[in-house]
């Protein structure tokens, strides 16, 4: 198992390296001066020529690229250009509400995926299975936008039983927080509970065909006990996997999530950089998601090797 | 006998091998209502001017947030513009950005996956740590970012889908060329002395692209609703020419008093992206039967 943690460490360094390098070159992207985009026309010469120098936009791109890995490495990703606060400061303050957001997303969604997944793989061809593939149909193709604003136009409207936009923390005011964090968490796990409700049919669906399944069966074990303890842990290799590519997805929603609910988090952050064209916030945010989300891969790839012994001794 | 090995195969197989892919794609339960719902997006987006009963940009502040009745199927939005009438031009932003990204994915990403599983050593090892590093962000994070410095529009949308999906192609045609080019048919061809362009062609390329164009079907639909989801933030193409997402950002103001607004462009968005699943579906059925879900 160490063998493949440094295996797969190592692994990561130039794809990290290569990550810096592409979020470096973003604000060199920008059709003409970066400076001039990013500030009006009438902002005095003076402040256009300190942050210029800030930014070290001057020097060839190769000693701005050396300077900028340095100050990284240093932990510093830059300040924004409209609260002047360094870029960890401004994703402190919004860590949290993503957070939530996304933990009780994922455990909506395994919730609703995995009985959908189990049941719809253990009834195939029936009225149930047919229920669980087109909800995955459903949750797959409903864009997350347009669900989010179904749920605000019966639940928030309609029957005004939950906050349509705002945020409150759960750890200081639990009920109203929970209630604030609803109607996000579920347009964020239906998609992901879609995905796994799919994958979790397929792979047990293979399982259940295996040799060992048919011994399990002819020992006259009855079939729950089957799929307990034969069919289900076998099935779950792939939901992992597909946990962890759906993890940008996941952050991703998460950004559309925010902005429709008006929820204080990373990826209302992103958007709002964006739009104030505050690229040392863009880059620095888009740099710790890109890291986070290498990270959590690093982990998924890491879990596989504990759940599948297999894999371990490769 | 190398020859006979490295001769293309004959015409009328390869006809005959396509009409029963296509047969077979057609049998699927549910791949005419996407074969149907795909053709009336492109007749519809070829023929707007035609078929849009009234101008999608002109504003009527006499009959703003009008219900949907007979002479506005879809109602009107909140300066008076026919919902149905934008509506039907969205889809041709929709189409464009689906296809057009992943047009560019498909060039671009087999392009370099073909350079890479050819080339090996180290153009393999850069190529491939590329892709795995835009791999690396989130596709909706990467779109964004992408799009923010190349301009809010429908070309900066489209050129960031289509680096955002290209990555796929690549790992996708890289494989195919190392599995095809371990056959003993590129071996005789190269015994032959065949220069390896040619092999790329006439070889590597036919054998491949079963995949690529399953992937491009399924990818399609995902890269409209991408342009959905950046020109619902406000990034694709500017008001007041419409799109869907950005139709369905403008009516979440008026949810409760015309939710139509919102409804309409969101029932086309995901009809078109159901009928477009059904179709990769299909196809990836026919062509490779191994992988049904």
């Amino acid at each position: 198992m160490g063998r493949l943690v440094l295996r797969r460490l190592l692994a990561t360094i130039p794809v990290l390296l290569l990550v810096t390098a592409g979020v470096f070159a973003l604000i060199h992207l920008t059709p003409g001066d970066p400076i001039d985009v990013m500030m009006a026309e009438s902002v005095d010469a003076s402040v256009k020529a300190n942050l210029r120098a800030e930014l070290g936009l001057d020097p060839p791109l190769y000693i701005q690229y050396a300077a900028w890995m340095g100050r990284l490495l240093r932990g510093d990703l830059g300040r924004s250009i409209r609260n002047r606060e360094p870029v960890i400061e401004n994703v402190g303050r919004r860590i949290r509400p993503s957070l939530q957001l996304a933990g009780l997303a994922m455990a909506i969604s395994l919730v609703v995926a995995t009985p959908i997944g189990i049941l719809s793989a253990a009834r195939r061809n029936t009225s149930v299975d047919r229920f669980g593939t087109s909800f995955a149909l459903f949750g797959i193709c409903m864009p997350n936008f347009l669900l989010a604003l179904l749920l605000i136009f019966f639940f928030g409207v309609k029957l005004r039983w939950l906050p349509i936009s705002g945020y409150t923390d759960p750890a200081e005011e639990l009920v109203p927080g929970l209630r604030s964090l609803v109607l996000p968490a579920v347009t964020l796990g239906l998609a992901l509970a879609a995905v796994i409700t799919r994958t979790l049919r397929s792979s047990m669906l293979d399982a259940l065909s295996e040799d060992y399944v048919r011994t399990a069966r002819a020992k006259g074990l009855s079939e729950w006990m089957v799929i307990r303890g034969h069919v289900l842990k076998n099935a779950l290799i792939p939901v992992v996997t597909v946990l962890g590519l759906q993890l940008g997805t996941l952050i991703g929603g998460a950004v559309i999530t925010e902005y429709v609910f008006a929820l204080p988090g990373v990826g209302r952050l992103v958007v709002d950089a964006v739009f104030a064209r505050d690229y040392p916030l863009v880059q620095g945010v888009v740099l710790l998601i890109a890291v986070g989300f290498i990270l959590s891969n690093l982990l998924v790839d890491l879990l596989y090797g504990w759940i599948d012994p297999r894999i371990r001794h490769r | 006998m190398a020859t006979i090995l490295v001769a293309p195969a004959p015409s009328r197989s390869v006809r005959d091998r396509r009409w029963s892919t296509l047969r077979r794609a057609a049998r699927a339960r549910l791949a005419p209502f996407g074969a149907a719902v795909l053709l009336l997006a492109i007749a519809v987006a070829l023929l707007a001017p035609v078929v849009a009963p009234y101008n999608p940009l002109k504003q009527n502040l006499n009959n703003t947030l009008a219900r949907p009745d007979w002479t506005h199927l879809l109602g009107t939005d909140n300066v008076g513009r026919d919902v149905f009438s934008r509506v039907i031009y969205g889809t041709r932003v929709s189409l464009v950005a689906g296809f057009g990204s992943v047009v560019i994915a498909v060039l671009v990403g087999g392009l370099l996956g073909l350079l890479a599983g050819y080339a090996g050593g180290r153009v393999d090892n850069l190529v491939m740590r590329m892709m795995d590093a835009v791999l690396s962000f989130p596709p909706l994070v990467l779109a964004l970012a992408l799009g923010a410095v190349l301009g809010a529009g429908l070309t900066g949308v489209v050129i960031a889908l289509g680096v955002v999906y290209t990555p796929t192609f690549a790992r996708l045609m890289r494989g195919q060329v190392l599995s095809i080019t371990a056959r003993e048919y590129v071996d005789a061809a190269r015994a032959l002395g065949a220069p390896g362009w040619r092999i790329a062609w006439s070889h590597v390329l036919p054998n491949a692209t079963a995949p690529i164009v399953v992937q491009a079907s399924l990818s399609v639909a995902f890269a409209i609703l991408a342009e959905a989801s950046l020109s619902f933030l406000g990034l694709g193409i500017q008001p007041p020419a419409a799109s869907w997402g950005s139709m369905i950002n403008a009516g979440r103001g008026y949810l409760q008093q015309a939710p139509w607004i919102v409804f309409g462009p969101g029932a086309a968005l995901f009809i078109t992206v159901v009928g477009l699943n059904f179709v990769g579906d299909a196809i990836r059925d026919a062509l490779d039967p191994r992988l049904r879900a």
